[in-house]
Order: structure tokens, then sequence, then C-alpha cells
């Protein structure tokens, strides 16, 4: 059991602001991940709560309890390092075993308990070795034991698989996601990677300069990102964003451009004309031949990915404009050759000068 | 010229400068030694004798053993006790070095991770050690005999642990710098209080510093002099002290007698040095390599 409340928690270093009066409540079983660019006050929060900093000010409760004052062994925490942090000179065993030594385990429950843990998540045969001698993989593996086997009521993981290559990321992605369905424990998760973000959490937080920028499951942080930041953050290709205008001609709502001029449904028309940034998808980027319609441009870049290809556009902004589509050779289609783009309005959002999303109405 | 070539001369200079050097460094070594094992008629022989013909074991004799033997010259050299001041100086060195380290990386764990002293204060640390002990020999001398210390082991153990923690401190810091606090933390969450984190993690860790600097103090306290002539007499000599009788007015230059003493005063601390020769190389390269 372990039900985790930030209240208006917050964190500065001198002047500089880390984290600013956050409010979260994360439920006993979640798997939350805080996510956001290096600097956004994730790793500090997530370290406010295991105990290694204190808070300037607010409050962080475990099950209803303040801890605020409690140290970090008190909390019944268990945390897994970005650099792993194992004990170097201690072998793999000993390493697993520290935690159940300093919670006075009789040694042969000690030892059985490090068996089961090691076989849980398939290491048994490193248990002699000294770290020294682990890949990154298995030193991952052996901080993960550790941590498990003292059997805590939550997983604080602080960038897990940042030091590790794309293959093993996903390898033990998927053993973090198992590992949560089995244990059934609150798994707090901190990563810059929005991939990771989508595919563990049952809930996404997005933090900016020290702030939640927008709570929701992956697929509501996908498809109805709050502001421009989410909508660029998630993705890859990330959403296609072109800053340019809002303009009611002919009884219509229009955004326009520098190349492109996209009409919007009526739902839009309660939008004061005025500067706006369009966002709209790469998969929902429709693609013709022909020639004609209103956004026409050339490719400037195409990237054959195997089952779908990336189809680069200059539409006159700093960003390239992306558009994705299926099962097309490169031999299908040249640089320069013009591209007709549609924008399919259900895939269409708007945001406004301030960043944030503006509804259809 | 080839670069290989290039590469076959630097080496051969490279070499014949280290040659050179090693024969400076080492003369005086194989003087000291070749000299224990002369007969007295060559101590001073002109031209020099470089190796000893015939080799004896006299001199050993003699110092360590307190054998009355000569040869042409007579030494009257009976009311020695190396072998007591061996024990001192073991005693004294080794409990005052220990002390040292172990208090030393517990300050130097503080200044490390909570900040207790400012580069500015571990400075002025250090400059303690750099007051010649000639200044403050003699007031300490007064309060050593008011307080009874005069002349005491722990008196001498005392005065060694003060003026050697600077130097602890210092040296152990820097190993400490070098722990990343992640691999404490991680023994914090996982139940270790602060001192169990010190003592199981933290120390283990740094053992190959630890270990060069209680060599380096070793041999500090081991050979230091003026503080050991000053606050001890008669009841408690060290070595070195020992050493300087064997250069009194009566008995003249005993250069044999104190080659053999100079002999057992350096081979301990070269077998102590040969036996943790692996920490050393690896404590005194410690931190030398920024991540």
């Amino acid at each position: 059991m372990a039900r985790i409340e930030l209240h208006n928690l917050r964190k500065t270093y001198g002047s500089v602001v880390a984290v600013k009066d956050i409010n979260l409540t994360i439920e006993d079983g979640e798997f939350v991940v805080l996510v956001g660019p290096s600097g956004c006050g994730k790793t500090t929060t997530l370290r406010m709560i295991a105990g290694f900093e204190d808070p300037t000010a607010g409050e962080i409760r475990i099950d209803g309890r303040v801890v605020n004052d409690l140290e970090p062994r008190d909390r019944g925490l268990g945390m897994v390092f970005q650099s792993h942090a194992l004990f170097p000179h201690k072998t793999v065993a000993q390493n697993i075993e520290f935690g159940l030594r300093m919670k006075k385990v009789p040694a042969p429950e000690r030892q059985a308990r490090v068996r089961a843990v090691a076989e849980m998540v398939r290491i048994t045969h490193l248990l002699d070795k000294m770290p020294g001698q682990c890949s990154g993989g298995e030193s991952q593996r052996v901080a993960l034991a550790r941590t498990l086997v003292t059997n805590p009521s939550t997983f604080l993981l602080d960038e897990p698989l940042s030091s590790l290559d794309a293959k093993l990321r996903r390898e033990l992605r998927a053993e973090c996601d198992r590992l949560h369905e089995e244990l059934k424990r609150t798994f707090i998760y901190v990563t810059h990677d929005q991939e990771e973000a989508m595919t563990l959490a049952d809930r996404i937080v997005v933090m900016r300069q020290g702030e939640i920028e927008q709570i929701g499951s992956p697929l509501d942080i996908y498809s109805r990102p709050a502001s421009y930041f989410v909508a660029d953050f998630f993705g890859s290709p990330s959403m296609n964003l072109v800053a340019g205008e809002v303009v009611h001609e002919d009884g219509g709502v229009r955004f326009r451009s520098k190349k492109l001029s996209v009409d919007l449904t009526a739902r839009y028309a309660h939008v004061p004309p005025g500067k706006a940034t369009l966002g709209i998808r790469p998969e929902h980027v429709g693609v013709g031949f022909d020639g004609t319609g209103a956004n026409v441009l050339p490719a400037r870049l195409i990237e054959p990915l195997g089952k779908d290809t990336l189809i680069y556009f200059d539409d006159g902004t700093e960003r390239a404009f992306v558009a994705v589509t299926e099962g097309l050779g490169k031999a299908a289609l040249k640089v320069g050759t013009p591209v007709s783009l549609a924008f399919d309005p259900r895939h269409i959002y708007l945001f406004g000068s301030d960043g944030r999303r503006i509804d259809p109405k | 010229m080839t670069k290989s070539r290039r590469r076959r001369i630097s080496t051969v200079v490279r070499y014949a400068v280290l040659s050179v050097w090693a024969v400076i460094a080492f003369f005086p070594i194989y003087w000291m030694i070749a000299t224990s094992f002369k007969i007295d008629t060559q101590w001073f022989a002109w031209p020099p004798v470089y190796i000893p013909n015939p080799p004896t074991l006299a001199n050993y004799r003699n110092v360590w053993l307190g054998a009355e033997e000569y040869t042409s010259t007579q030494y009257a050299i009976s009311s020695q006790t190396p072998l007591v001041s061996l024990k001192n100086s073991v005693i004294i060195s080794f409990t005052a070095t220990f002390l040292a380290v172990f208090f030393g990386a517990i300050i130097a764990y503080g200044a490390s991770r909570y900040r207790l002293l400012s580069e500015a204060r571990m400075f002025q640390l250090l400059m303690l050690r750099m007051i010649p002990p000639i200044v403050v020999v003699a007031p300490l001398s007064l309060y050593y005999s008011a307080i009874g210390l005069l002349d005491t082991l722990f008196g001498l153990i005392l005065i060694y642990f003060i003026t050697s923690l600077p130097y602890a401190v210092w040296m152990t810091k820097s190993f400490i710098d070098e722990v990343p606090r992640e691999v404490e933390q991680a023994a914090e969450i996982l139940g270790a209080s602060r001192w169990r984190t010190v003592f199981e993690v933290v120390l283990p860790l740094i053992r190959s510093g630890l270990v060069a600097t209680f060599l380096f103090i070793l041999i500090l306290t081991w050979s230091e002099y003026l503080l050991a002539l000053i606050l001890s007499k008669t009841n408690v000599t060290t070595l070195p002290i020992e050493l300087s009788k064997y250069q009194g007015t009566t008995e003249g230059r005993v250069y044999g007698r104190q080659a053999a003493l100079a002999v057992g005063i350096t081979v301990p601390l070269m077998i102590i040095g040969l036996v943790i020769r692996k920490h050393l190389a690896r404590g005194f390269s410690f931190g030398m390599v920024r991540r």
C-alpha cells in the first residue's frame, strides 16, 4: 500500500526555482512516469519523494502521513539510480543482500530471498561476480534486484535505462512493465524519453520548468496535448507545428502561414483573429500526387523507413514539415516532386499565442 | 630520419636519463647498506671502498644485539637500547598514524559531504602543518611537563596524531570527493544509517587511498626527530633519536654502527611499501583522472 501525495511542493536553490508548488496524487499500484526535458524538475521531485532533498515548502505524504522529516530509510521506498550505484567492492549477491542485512533479516532467509529475486530478474549466474564484471544491462538488473529484495511499497526509478543502448532499453522496459504487473506496487519513473513514458505509464506527468504541464494517460497526452510544449514533446516524428495566424474571411475561419492555408471548421469560429500555431501529426497529413489543392509543396527530403516513408517539406518556417505515408518506395517519389497536402480537420490542433491548446466548440 | 628510428632514439634517451636519475636516487641507500657491512677501517677510507671487503655483520651484532665485537678500534657503545626504541617507534607511529587516518577520514567525510570546511578553512588546516615545529616545541614542552605528558608514549602519540591530522584530512578528502553520492544514497535508502554507510560503503571504496595516506603519515611519524628529541628524555626514545646517539662527542662518528641502525629503521617501511604496493599505485593515482 502506498499512496503518495505532493502538496504545493517547492524546491529552490538560491534564487533558482527547481520545482514550483506542484500538486500530484499517485494512487497505490499506479505506474506514473515523470517526463520532461533536462532541468524540468522531474529528478528533483523524485529525490524529494526519496528524501535526498528537503523541500523548501510543501508536503509529501505517503499513505496520508507527512514524511518531510523522515530519513530516506524510514520511508519504505526503493530506488534505482541512473548510474545503477552498485557497491563496487561487494559481489552481486552481497549487493542484493545489503538491504536485508541492514534490516537484520536472518542469514538463511537472506540467502533464500536473494536467490528468489535473482531468479525473478534472471541474474542467478551473476551472483558471485563483482559489479565491475557485469555489462550495463546486467548491472541494471542487479540494481533492480537489490531494490526488489527489500520489498518496498514504492519503486522510484531515476532514468534507469538512459545509459543503455536502444535494444537493451526496450528489453528492460518490458522487464519493468512485467515487474509492475507482477508486484502491483506503485512505480514512479523519471525519464526524458517520451517513448519510454508512452509505453510504460498508466499516467504521465509532463513537467516543464519546475511545473506540471499536463497529467494524463499516454493516449490522452498524445491525442489531447494541453499545450504546444506537450504536443511537441510527444510523438516520433513529432507533431508538425506551423506558426501563422487565424483569419476570418469569406464567412469562414482559416489558418494561414507563409506557405500553407488551411480551412478550419466552423467550430473554430470563436477563435479571434491573430497569431496562432497549427498542429497536425505527420500521420494525419494526407498526401496526394496530382498537384492540385490549396497546399502544394515540393518534397525536400524522402526517408523510406521500410513500412513507412517520411516526406519532408519546407513550409517557410524554421522546422521542417513532415508527412508520413505508408508503403511508398523511394523510386515513386523524387526530391522536388510537388505534393498535395490535405489536413484532416478531425486531427487539427490549434495553439494560442500563450502556447495553450484552443479547443473547438 | 624514419619514425621508428626516432622513436627508438627517444626511448634510449629516456632510459638513459632515468637510469642516471635512479643511480643518483639510490646511491645514498646503497652507501648506507654497504657501510653497514664494512669493517671500521673502511668507513672513511680513501679512495672510498664501494664493496665491503670482507663484509662483516659486526655492526649489526653490536647495534641490535649489544654484542661487544670490535675489530681494530674500540667503540664502547653499550648503553644503547635500539630494540626498545624500535618497540617505542612501532607503538607510537602506528598508533598515531592509525588515529590520524581514522579521524582524518571521518573529518574529511564531513568536510566533503556536509561542506563543513570551506576551501579557505581547508587551506588554513594545512597551513597549521606549515608552522615550523621548532616554533612551538618550546612552549609545548612546558605544557607537556605541566600535565605530565613529557617523556611518555601517550605524549608522543598525541602530538604526532595532532600534527599529522591535517595531512590525513587533506589526502582522504580528495578520495572521498571521488565517491559518487548515488552509491551512498543507495545504501541509505536500503536502510543503512549514516555511520553504517561510511564504514560499509565509503571507507572500503577509498581503501587504496587510506592505505596510501597511512603510509605517507607513517613515514612522517616514523622519522620525526625534533618533537621526539624535545618531548622525550630517557624513558621513551624513538629510533631517530637512537640514531643520533651514534654521533656523540665521546664516541666520534661511528658510521658503520649508524648505518646498521639506519638499515634497521628503513627496512620496515620498505617491507610495508612492498606489501601494499598494489594499493599504493592505485592510491597515489586516485583522483588524477577527472571523469
